[in-house]
Formats: structure tokens, sequence, C-alpha cells
């Protein structure tokens, strides 16, 4: 799968929270109207050139699929693209834009009665405040928890319109935000202080327990918290099977730190076998488009599987990866844009 | 041929053959009522509700969501839980000891290895699951995994805006209203009377005085019955009082929806009445009422009457004088004992040869579309 990308007018460029973040909505020509339907928790995959590079980030639709298409984007440490995109981006300008996919997805079902509890850290708003949404206004008998975790209250995405969301649907939507390390009066907002952890998870199911049977938890935040929250909420009898979750669309900076190995192989693409040297500081996509390959690429956020190749010989890590279950793993799939070298030598093909 | 009784056959009032139909066709397949949603408010209570053929089991976990399985153990059949209780983690089989955890899945087999020694696969050997949702603060069953059965919401969906302002969540129950008793009549006899609208001004013409039936709005909305009737208007418009609106925002709301699920319900009240068949002859009905708090109640009390009806032994259908002895159903000054007496009295003349049915009254188109309701159910 190999995403197409469009050129689309940005109609309207704000900043939120501060400046630290920015919400971009894109003009969509009637023409690309079907190509740019959406389901709430997707996002699309963004190109900019940077010092004569080009880099791919993904980023979460924020509004409901029908209204516009809104990405928000917050800077990040040493994030080119993001801080790019908060700092220049302005009304009018264009930008190389794929379709919505991603797997993380609310599909809403407009006569079940449902519970969704959302769990967000930082920017693991921006998918859930599309679908939270999106239950309130397709899913009539169904009820939405936000459950939000920051540092502070002025890093809090979307504080007002949540708050607004909540006024509108009082009777079935909450919204909670903990906060790590609050500063002077930000009190009022604090819901709790400190991590969603256990205790917390507790309080939720008490003060705004489930109705009935069909309960789900959506989890967006960095791979640590989801994985810290998943395992809470088994503790509390939750079965893994409603539980769904995704990590930042983009690397965090601790999965980045995964490190290779200086490494040489050979690489297959359309029938055609070339030898390939892999630094240790390389992903395999990375090092095939250097040696003026083409493979395959999409989101570089180990979302999509575009990337995706198998290792007939030799070994690799991932830095992060969310388009492969274990088996695929176990047969040796890799994401190219994810995976960096982990022996000396490799045999790799995209031809799948 | 046989007899007819308006749409149904006499039989289908009579036989086992029809009671053990309508078991199958309607009570083991459709969404069933089991209590209100307080009935399990804390992790590991669990009821049990026989509806139709089936025992379901619900119970709510730590994370406070419910599940319905099939109150059937794996192993032999053995039913896991009694009526009501708590339940730790995990749930036990008295017969042989096999537990299973609040998702359905077994984890334990006693001794697997001396009784299996060839092995035994866990995996294929869960509660099979049912469905449990919440409607209108009550809780209702389906036989069914949440995967497959019908959305409880489209079930009453269509009727649900006839049913009144009363929201049950929001009232408290009166304990000493709840009452269980059993009635030697058809399940059936018991809905066509509860939907019998001709009877109101005659059975009840002491005992649901207070209503004004000549204004009654009812009908159907897909497989359930609505009605509503206001109040006499007595002193001028008095129950224009209170700021609540127009008057016509009061009187009473009695619909029974499908199958056998009856409310009677006012501006504060909310009162269930759940019919079961036990035999083609035999029904029980349990009842319930919530009313709004104690101090809103005592407000309301001196300006709206109770859908009770009036406090017993007040005014009856028969004089002291008449009553055949003390216990006399139609002298108690009491709806129910009203209906109850002619419902058993009508079950009893069915077996007579002679039995024959007279023209439905305009008042009985709702008896008559029952019959309809129940035999598209058969088909
Ligand atoms: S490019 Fe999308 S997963 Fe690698
Ligand atoms: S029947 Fe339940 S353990 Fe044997
Ligand atoms: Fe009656």
């Amino acid at each position: 799968m190999s995403l197409t990308l469009h050129s689309l007018t940005v109609a309207d460029a704000r900043p939120e929270i501060g400046g630290e973040a920015k919400s971009i909505e894109f003009d969509i020509p009637p023409a690309l109207g079907a190509e740019f339907n959406w389901k709430a928790g997707q996002h699309v995959t963004i190109s900019v050139h940077l010092k004569g590079r080009e880099y791919r980030r993904s980023y979460s639709i924020t509004n409901p699929p029908g209204e516009s298409l809104r990405v928000t984007v917050k800077r990040v440490r040493n994030g080119m693209v993001s801080n790019h995109l908060v700092d220049l981006l302005q009304t009018g300008d264009h930008v190389d834009v794929t379709r919505p996919y991603g797997e993380f997805i609310l599909q809403p079902a407009p006569q079940g009665q449902r519970t969704h509890y959302f769990f967000g850290a930082g920017s693991g708003i921006t998918p859930l405040y599309a679908m939270a949404r999106t239950v309130l206004r397709d899913e009539p008998f169904s009820y939405a928890h936000l459950i939000l975790g920051n540092t502070d209250r002025q890093r809090i995405l979307f504080y007002e319109e949540a708050q607004r969301l909540h006024r509108r649907h009082s009777n079935r939507c909450t919204v909670r935000h903990i906060l790590s390390s609050p500063r002077f009066l930000d009190g009022a907002a604090a819901w709790r202080k400190g991590r969603i952890d256990l205790d917390a998870l507790k309080s939720l199911f008490s003060e705004t327990p489930p109705v009935a049977q069909d309960v789900h938890y959506w989890i967006c935040g960095p791979a640590s918290m989801n994985d810290d929250l998943s395992r809470a909420l088994g503790m509390l009898d939750v079965p893994g099977s409603r539980i769904h979750s995704e990590s930042y669309g983009y690397a965090t900076p601790h999965a980045i730190d995964v490190a290779g190995v200086d490494s040489t192989g050979s690489v297959t693409l359309d029938g055609h076998r070339t030898a390939l040297a892999v630094s240790a500081q390389q992903t395999l996509l990375q090092a095939a488009r250097q040696a003026g390959l083409q493979p395959p690429f999409s989101c570089e956020s180990g979302v999509c599987g575009a990337c995706r190749a198998r290792l007939h010989s030799g070994e690799a890590h991932h830095r992060r990866q969310m388009a492969l279950d274990e088996r695929d793993v176990a047969r040796g799939y890799v994401l190219t844009c994810q995976a960096v070298p982990a022996s000396p030598a490799f045999d790799l093909t995209y031809d799948v | 041929m046989s007899r007819m009784y308006h749409e149904l056959p006499v039989d289908a009032y009579t036989s086992w053959e029809w009671y053990q139909r309508e078991q199958d066709r309607i009570f083991s397949r459709v969404w069933r009522y089991a209590g209100f949603a307080e009935d399990i408010s804390e992790p590991g209570q669990y009821i049990s509700v026989q509806a139709g053929a089936n025992n379901i089991l619900i119970v709510m976990g730590r994370d406070h969501r419910l599940r319905a399985f099939h109150n059937i153990c794996r192993h032999r059949g053995t039913q896991l839980l009694r009526a009501t209780g708590k339940a730790q983690r995990a749930v036990t089989c008295p017969y042989h000891d096999w537990t299973y955890d609040l998702e359905g899945c077994l984890i334990a087999v006693p001794n697997a290895e001396r009784e299996y020694p060839s092995g035994i696969d866990k995996s294929q050997l869960g509660l099979k699951a049912a469905s449990v949702d919440i409607w209108r603060g009550m809780l209702f069953v389906h036989p069914d995994p949440p995967e497959r059965s019908p959305s409880l919401a489209e079930w009453f969906g269509a009727v649900d805006p006839h049913l009144g302002p009363v929201q049950p969540a929001e009232l408290t129950e009166i304990p000493a209203q709840r009452t269980s008793m059993e009635v030697k009549a058809n399940w059936k006899i018991l809905v066509e009377n509860y939907v019998d609208v001709y009877h109101l001004s005659h059975l009840h013409s002491a005992t649901l005085d207070m209503y004004d039936h000549a204004k009654a709005e009812y009908g159907w909305h897909g497989s359930h019955y609505a009605f509503w009737e206001p109040l006499v208007a007595m002193d001028g418009d008095r129950h224009d009082n209170g700021g609540r609106g127009g008057s016509g925002d009061h009187g009473a709301w009695v619909p029974m929806l499908f199958p056998g699920i009856g409310f009677a319900t006012s501006d504060s009240e909310w009162s269930t009445y759940i019919i079961t068949p036990l035999a083609p002859d035999l029904t029980r009905v349990e009842s319930r009422t919530k009313r709004v708090s104690k101090s809103t109640w005592n407000s309301l009390w001196s300006e709206w009457p109770s859908t009770r009806g009036r406090p017993e032994g007040q005014k009856a259908k028969v004089g002291k004088k008449e009553a055949e002895g003390r216990d006399d159903p139609l002298a108690s000054g009491n709806f129910i004992a009203e209906d109850n007496y002619v419902c058993e009295q009508q079950q009893k003349s069915m077996t007579s040869p002679f039995f024959e049915v007279g023209p439905a009254a305009q008042g009985e188109s709702p008896v008559v579309n029952h019959q309809r309701v129940v035999l598209s159910f058969l088909k």
C-alpha cells in the first residue's frame, strides 16, 4: 500500500495552547472528496521538504467525519516536522497530504448503547477527541468519558472545546484532567494529580460506571503509557479485546534510541537484487533510499505498513511498530521505516 | 375445528403445546426484564434470571461492567449460581468445582492430570455468553451473545416516547411494595386484561374513578402497547398546579411492553408488573414500585393521587352488604384483586365446552391486537 500525496490548501491555521500547538484545516477539492473520507481515529501523513530532504509524519484528524479535515500538531522536542508546522504554517499555504488511513478506528453503532472511555496523554487526545465527538453525534444512546493526562493546565489541548462538549451533552459526556505537575491555580481544572493509574481507574469506574455490557476503552499516548494502562485495566478484569490503543503517530524520543549495528546485505525490490550497506544509525528504509532505490513507504512512523518487507536471513530491531502483529514478526516481516539492523549480515526482500 | 377466541384458538390459553411454543418462540428469544439497574450495584454482585428456557446470569466485574452468561456449567450442566449474591473473582460450580473467571473462561479443572490424562482444552469450555443491557434504569437480558443480540434501544425505541416523563433510575424503591403472586390464568389473559380499555369504567368503576377513561389515549408501537389517561378534572383544573405544564402532562401511563412487561407510571412513580407464564393456566406476576424521594413526594402527595388507586377499603365495586364473605375480591376496593378475580374466572370458563367468545368492543381492540402480536412470533 503506497499512499499518493495530494497538494492541499490550508484553509485555516490557528495556534492552540499559547502557540505550543497548531490546528490546521485543509480545503478538500470536490474531486478528492471521496478519497478524503475518514473514520474517527484515522490520521493523514504530511510530507515536508526541509534542507533538501523529504520528511513524513502522521497526524490524527481531530474532527469527526463529515466536518472539515483538521489536524492538530503539537511542538515536540527535536521534532523538526512538527515544529516547522507549528511555527511556520499559515492559511493559504500548500501542503502535501495523503488520504486518511489507519486501523485505530471507532466505527459508530447508532442503535447501540455503549460506554466509551477515552484515555489520552498529551497530544494523544487528538484521535480520541474526534472519536468522542463522533460518539456524541452518531450514537445517541451512548456515553463518552474523556480522561486526559497532561503536565499542567496550560498544556491541555482542546481544554475549552472539551468543556463545551461536556456542557452540551452533560448527561452522557464527562471530561477529567489528570495533571502530573500542576502549577499554582491549576487545582480547579484537575480531577486528580499524578498519572492515569490503577487508583485513578478505580475512582473513574465508581464515579461514572459503564452502562451495562458494551464498553470500550480507547488509549492513545506514548507506548509506555499504553502498556501500563492496559495492564491496570486488566487488573480490573477488563478483557484485552475491549482495549483499543495507539501510540503517538510519530516516534517518541525513547523509541528512537534503539541502536542498530553496521551491517551489509542484499535487498530485493521489483525482482532486482541490490547489495546494501546499512549503518548503525540508519533504518533499512533510509539505507535503501540513500542507495537510490525506490521502496514503498508512507507514514515513516511504523503505522501504515506500506514499507513492509521480509527478512530471509539476519535480524532487525524495531524502534516501534503498530502495523505488524506477533505472527508477522515471527515470520520475519519488518517495517523497514522502523527496523534497524541487529546482525552484521542480512537478506531482505520487499517482494512479499 | 378448534373454537376461536378472537384471533387465537381457545387452545392457545389452555394447552401445554401452545405454552411450549410460546416458551420456545417468544420467552426464550426476546429481551426479558431482569430487574432494576441497582440490583447489581457493586463488583462481584450477581443475579440470575429465568428467561423462557434460559437461565441467564448477570455479574459485575471490578471494572463495573456487567457480563451475562448462560448459567450452565460446561461440564455437566449444573446451574452455577443461585438467584442473587456476591461472587468473588471467579465462579465455581458446586458439582465438581470447575471454576470460571468473570469473562466466562474456564480457569480451573480440579485434578486435571489424573482425571483427564490425555489433556483437556479449557479454551473450548468457557461459559456461553448472553447479553445484558439497560433501558430506563432497568436490566434486560437476551440469550444471544452481544455481537448477535438485537439492539435493546431499538426494540423499545418506538414506544419509549409514550411512557411519560419519569425515569425510574432517578426514583427510590419502596421495598414494602414488592409483591409476587400467582394467578390461575393464562399469561395472555392477564395481558389482555391489562390492555382492555373497556373494563376500566366497569370492573373498576369504584377503584379507578379518579381517572378520566373517556380521554384515554392508547395504541401500539410495534409489539408494544402504550396507554395514557388524565385525571378527572376537579375543583377547576386542579392538576394544572405546580408549574408542571398543562393538565395533559399528568395522569397515568400504563403501557404493556412485549412480552408481558407492564409498567404503571405517573409524575412521581414507576411500577413494574412483570408477567411470567408458569403453566398454561398459571402465571406469576411480580411487581415493584419506585417513587420520588420522600421529601419531594410529600409535597406532591397533596396534589396528585397515586396511580395505584385508592387506599384499600375506601370504596368498592360491591358494597359491604352484597359481598360474598370477607375475602370477596370485588369488595376489596383493590383494583388488582378485581383484575385477578376476573382473569381466573375467565380461565375457568375456557375449559367449558359451552364457552364461546362474544364480539370485541372498541375498547377491546388492544386485546385483539395483542393476540396478533403473539401470532406474529409463532409463525
Ligand atoms: S512507512 Fe508506514 S509503517 Fe513504515
Ligand atoms: S457439572 Fe459443573 S463441575 Fe461438573
Ligand atoms: Fe384492570
